[in-house]
């Protein structure tokens, strides 16, 4: 089988088109109108009358990150994405809120890395984010901090560090 | 200055309303005018400050038009487009200009009644075919074609009309020597284009306005239409970026026709000597020439009346265009003609477009077997 073929186009003054076919004979299309959001259609073969959904920006790209394969978690708050030219490796980022036992102290102090093999890659606080903190950083109370590691060190994150 | 608040606030309201019923609101903007205006209350009348704010709506229309036509990606269809546009052209105009001639508008006149019959309202098109889910269709590209093509056609209009009785050599030099001007500007002053639309503060959108606005005072001063040179400006800056000329151009455009319109309203005469008849035959045969030229087209194109139905539906509405070539060149009886027919067709179009769909559903089942050739896989 060839692969798709993916069919990009310009609509002046409505916006891109994507169209592809796929192996089974069913169409999937796509427009991003010049209003800002986005329609997708899916024509099912032998069928001549599309179904389409309207979705925003933010709704397209969760459904774009559920096709992509990062599973999305029943936990809102964690993502899992498999890397399939990495042996499978899978890997999930999660996130956490910084509670009262830990605040005050630094990544360093609480020597993360060294004992559950997390990486701390981005912390949130009053809404403005700070991406790749030194290991002096020091947490506060109700500091949003995404953690990344395989499922396994996020629990021991979550038993050895949450907890302290 | 008090009248055109009144007249916008009247028409947020109208708006409000038409996006809830999810309806064209330029039919309400042109009967809010009537009503308030000089052939309905007379509360509002035109004056120097109102006629400047539509005229600045007719030229950021223009601009947008111009901002359209990027003339290095005309469809990879070249034929289907040249088609579908002959048939529209053809059509709509012929029968559009014997139609006005017959009912007694004078040849200049049936010419304006014509092209503003021809003319679809692109806005309403697009934003049709985007509601009602419409986009995948094979027709839809057919009829966003068409909309460009309409578009070309209207500049061609424009230029004949406004040349006059002018000295067409001396005209066609004029014209020229600006275009060549504004494509110099925009091809030699693109790094500085850009530098100054890649700016995150006030300046690209002021630097939007004054272009425009600058072009068409510009033009006036060197005794050619700023018509045709605000879209030649908008064309050239899309060789640029043209999103980011639109997103900063678009406020602006979006204000200013609305008192377009509104005014355009405010000033029809009803009283006038014109009849009820004419108008209303006018109206009932840009339904219909619509249709032929539908028709013709899907026939044309994919071998079937049904996929023309298709491009009627989405077609009906006249608007914009036909309203400024109405504010341009209409005369009162022309200009009445031309609201009224808007209003009718426009209204008709969203309406026979939002519910065409269930009524075809329904004829389709029952027709199945003897109606037009579908496409293979083409069976429920």
């Amino acid at each position: 089988m060839s692969p798709m073929a993916l069919r990009s186009l310009n609509l002046p003054g409505v916006g891109t088109k994507y169209e592809f076919e796929t192996d089974k004979g069913d169409t999937v299309a796509i427009f991003f109108t010049k209003t800002g959001t986005i329609q997708m259609y899916t024509l099912q073969k032998g069928c001549h009358t599309p179904s389409a959904a309207e979705m925003t920006p933010v709704e397209a790209r969760r459904l774009g990150n559920i096709l992509t394969g990062a599973i999305i978690e029943a936990d809102q708050e964690s993502v899992e994405i498999a890397f399939s030219a990495l042996a499978d490796l899978r890997i999930t980022i999660h996130s956490y809120i910084i509670p009262r036992a830990i605040a005050g102290k630094t990544i360093e102090d609480l020597r993360i890395r060294a004992k559950t093999g997390t990486t701390v890659i981005a912390i949130s606080r009053n809404d403005k984010n700070i991406i790749n903190p030194p290991p002096s950083f020091v947490f506060e109370t109700g500091d949003a901090v995404l953690v990344i590691g395989e499922s396994d060190q996020l629990r021991l994150f979550e038993r050895e560090i949450m907890v302290d | 200055m008090e009248g055109i608040i009144i007249a916008l606030f009247v028409c947020l309201v109208l708006a409000l309303v038409a996006k809830y019923l999810t309806i064209p609101a330029i039919p309400f903007y042109i009967i809010a005018g009537v009503v308030l205006g000089h052939a309905g209350l007379g509360i509002v009348a035109s004056d120097q400050i109102s006629s400047f704010f539509s005229d600045m709506g007719l030229i950021f229309l223009l601009f947008f038009v111009g901002l359209g036509l990027k003339v290095d990606k005309i469809s990879e269809n070249q034929s289907e487009v040249l088609t579908s546009g002959m048939i529209d052209l053809n059509v709509n105009m012929i029968i559009g200009f014997v139609a006005a001639y017959l009912l007694g508008f004078s040849l200049v006149e049936a010419l304006i009644v014509a092209a503003a019959f021809y003319s679809s309202s692109t806005a309403m098109t697009v934003t049709s075919l985007i509601e009602n889910r419409k986009l995948m269709m094979r027709e839809s590209e057919t009829i966003i074609w068409l909309m460009v093509f309409e578009d070309l056609v209207l500049i061609i209009v424009l230029a004949i009309l406004s040349a006059g009785n002018e000295n067409l050599l001396l005209f066609a030099g004029e014209i020229l020597f600006g275009l060549a001007l504004i494509y110099a500007l925009a091809h030699y002053g693109k790094e500085f284009l850009i530098s100054i639309l890649d700016r995150d503060d006030e300046l690209p959108i002021i630097f939007t306005f004054v272009a425009v606005v600058a072009t068409a005072a510009f033009a006036l001063e060197l005794g050619v239409p700023d018509t045709l040179m605000v879209i030649a400006l908008g064309a050239a800056f899309a060789t640029t970026d043209p999103d980011a000329f639109e997103q900063h151009a678009r406020p602006f455009k979006d204000v200013f026709m609305v008192i377009f319109f509104v005014f355009f309203g405010i000033t029809i005469n009803l009283s006038g000597n014109i009849s009820v008849g004419v108008i209303a035959i006018i109206c009932l045969l840009a339904i219909a020439s619509k249709l032929i030229s539908g028709v013709l087209t899907g026939i044309a194109l994919y071998g079937s009346a049904k996929s023309g139905l298709e491009i009627w539906t989405n077609t009906i509405g006249r608007g914009e265009f036909s309203i400024a070539l109405a504010v341009l060149y209409g005369s009162p009886p022309v200009a009445a003609t031309i609201a009224v027919m808007v209003i009718v067709t426009s209204l008709v179009g969203s309406f026979v477009a939002k519910y065409y769909g269930s009524l075809s559903r329904g004829f389709g089942r029952r027709s199945r077997h003897h109606g037009p050739p579908h496409r293979v896989h083409a069976v429920h």
